[in-house]
């Protein structure tokens, strides 16, 4: 079985800047104990290729895919798509084998979140290795958003957070941070 | 004594072959990976007179920025040039820096390597079938194949297909580390052995993937030699004539190892430096011009409007290398032209050695599995860190020789340089073109399998290896 139930794709260049923050936020996740139903892949600029037109629906249940989105937010900023949000020609399979979204053929057999972040430097047709610090910040609370999103909380999920932030009076003291 | 009237004849003969001559732009060309276009000048029958097939994709400069980076890193980022050949290029950038460094490998690490090469070559001969199916046409019928059809016999092709597809990546997930881009390969050899358990997975993968490679390869001869026999092919509503030599050329061919790789290390090299010289795009393209014959009804939105300006010397984005100063074809056909004396000309030709390829990958991936040792070194005791000398990496990728070039001193590397297989092909190809009609230009491009994205090199340098040129397309 080459793709599991849950399929994690961070898609971009890391050669571009800020176009590596999908495989950024998959470094990351490569660092946490995922459920063995997850699988976490640096896609690079092989997404469409290698992952989203190998995909079997009847194994794959849910694909979630971190990239940059230019959507006029602060760089940094984080926001979730649907496959129906993009624009045509994203994840166009790169072959451009039937000019088709292989996305938008899986669309109503796998359920597809897109993780999109607000780039501030993207360097194309320029190589330029790393991501400005807007970006690199945005890692964390990507990494919390897939995990929220699949479902696994160590205490790190943006909804745990919240609750713990709502009891900090009690906790915090408790711990002597005031 | 000067012959003045056969001057002036063959002169007015030139003024008029200039005038008569059309030009169309297909722009961008499709189902292959990355941004090409195809500018052709044909005769008043619509046939090729000159093709200039070139990338419109722009230079990224990847040698540039590998220098003063670590041996480690700089295949890694050769890596990441190409969304399609990541296996290709880490192998290919690994084996160029052990090149320069002196570093031999253990012999389990490089049965690792050819099983990673031979598993990327079978998803790739795979998807290829896809990519070129809506060019062909159901043996005995006039219907022409949609590998997306629901119906049968095209749907259990496809299905076909997509295990041949699975079984390649997931050996490459097993032997590389990684689906996409494997994490596995290293300078010295491998971070780690397959285990046993890994080893019987890969080998029972490989003997389902046999059965089925088999099957592909019968059917896709079958379509390809009934294709060989037809007279006509519709394009865009029309039936245009196929010519019996499409695609066929002149020039040499090049490959350095029937199935993996050679290096400047082996005994007996199969890639010699000192044959490669490279051109600049101004001094091989055509010159500006204008698009003269339009057709809005060629697939996928017609071809360029008339009046179009054209400019291929200054809209190439690579440099044109040379082996022994002629262009030469790379790929499949390369590969059994050079080692297994195929002699099949022309597009068929090369359909033809691409499906050869897909049982040869499997056997030799089965032979090196065979030999493979789970308990076997994957490192190299001791790894140099090299005295800035060249060393060069030949691997037979997919699409045709992977070539890179690095010198590595104290660690660092100093120089490098990529000559990707579609590099190589871009100038044969657009030989290729001639005598065709240029509705079928892209069926030989096509048969390339070209992968444009990353075949972006622009340092040029001259007869005596100096860099005469580095141009930057804005």
């Amino acid at each position: 079985m080459l793709y599991p139930e849950i399929v994690i794709a961070g898609c971009g260049n890391p050669l571009f800047a800020d176009d590596g923050f999908g495989p950024a936020v998959v470094e990351a996740l490569s660092h946490i104990t995922l459920p063995d139903n997850v699988k976490a892949e640096d896609a690079g600029l092989g997404g469409p290729h290698f992952i989203f037109t190998l995909l079997d629906p009847e194994k794959t249940r849910k694909l979630i895919i971190v990239d940059i989105a230019d959507f006029g937010g602060e760089p940094g900023e984080l926001r979730t798509f649907r496959v129906e949000d993009l624009p045509p020609g994203s994840y166009r399979d790169a072959h451009s084998w039937d000019l088709t979204e292989p996305l938008h053929r899986l669309k109503d057999s796998i359920d597809i979140t897109i993780i999109g972040c607000q780039p501030k430097r993207v360097s194309a047709p320029e190589f330029e290795i790393g991501l400005t610090d807007e970006i690199q910040q945005a890692i964390p609370r990507a990494v919390r958003e897939v995990l929220a999103l699949i479902g696994v909380d160590y205490g790190t999920t943006l909804e745990n957070l919240r609750n713990e932030e709502r009891q900090f009076g009690t906790e915090g003291k408790a711990c002597g941070e005031i | 004594m000067w012959n003045y009237t056969g001057i002036a004849k063959r002169t007015r003969e030139y003024h008029e072959a200039i005038i008569l001559s059309k030009i169309v732009e297909i722009s961008p060309t499709t189902r292959h990976e990355g941004h090409s276009k195809l500018v052709l000048k044909v005769d008043d029958a619509g046939i090729v007179e000159r093709g200039d097939w070139l990338s419109i994709t722009p230079v990224r400069g990847v040698e540039k920025l590998a220098i003063g980076k670590t041996m480690d890193q700089v295949p890694k980022i050769a890596s990441r040039v190409c969304g399609i050949c990541p296996i290709a290029h880490t192998l290919a950038g690994i084996e160029s820096m052990e090149g320069s460094i002196r570093c031999e490998i253990p012999k389990d690490a490089k049965l690792l390597r050819i099983i990673l090469q031979c598993a990327n070559r079978l998803h790739s001969i795979a998807l290829h079938n896809i990519l070129i199916l809506p060019d062909f046409y159901l043996p005995g019928t006039d219907t022409k194949i949609n590998p997306f059809s629901p119906q049968e016999p095209v749907r259990s092709v496809a299905k076909r297909i997509q295990r041949l597809r699975e079984i390649g990546q997931t050996i490459g997930q097993i032997a590389g580390g990684e689906a996409v881009h494997p994490s596995n390969p290293r300078v010295g050899g491998m971070y780690k052995a397959c285990t046993q358990q890994a080893k019987t997975k890969m080998y029972d993968l490989a003997k389902e993937g046999l059965v089925l490679a088999h099957e592909q390869m019968d059917l896709m001869l079958a379509i390809i030699n009934n294709m060989k026999k037809r007279d006509w092919v519709e394009v865009g509503g029309k039936q245009i004539p196929l010519p019996k030599t499409l695609g066929y050329h002149n020039q040499g061919y090049m490959a350095a190892h029937p199935v993996y790789a050679s290096s400047n290390l082996d005994e007996c090299p199969g890639w010699d430096p000192k044959r490669w010289t490279d051109v600049r795009p101004w001094d091989w393209y055509m010159g500006e011009g204008e698009v003269s014959l339009a057709d809005p009804s060629y697939p996928i939105g017609g071809t360029s409007p008339v009046g179009t300006k054209v400019n291929p010397q200054m809209e190439a984005c690579t440099g044109v290398p040379l082996y022994d100063g002629a262009p030469v074809e790379v790929g499949p056909r390369a590969r059994l032209v050079t080692f297994k004396n195929f002699d099949e000309k022309g597009t068929w030709g090369q359909h033809i050695a691409r499906q050869l390829e897909y049982t040869d990958s499997l056997y030799a991936m089965i032979n090196a599995l065979d030999e493979y040792n789970p308990n076997g070194k994957v490192l190299a005791d001791h790894i140099p860190q090299g005295d800035g000398s060249l060393g060069w990496a030949a691997n037979e990728a997919p699409r045709g020789c992977d070539v890179h070039l690095a010198k590595v001193k104290d660690g660092r590397v100093l120089y490098y340089e990529m000559l990707v297989p579609t590099t190589w092909n871009f100038p044969t190809c657009s030989r290729a073109l001639t005598g065709a009609p240029w509705q079928v230009a892209e069926m030989v491009v096509r048969g390339y399998d070209p992968c444009v994205s990353c075949a972006t090199h622009m340092i040029v340098v001259d007869e005596d290896k100096r860099i005469v040129a580095q141009k930057l397309i804005q």
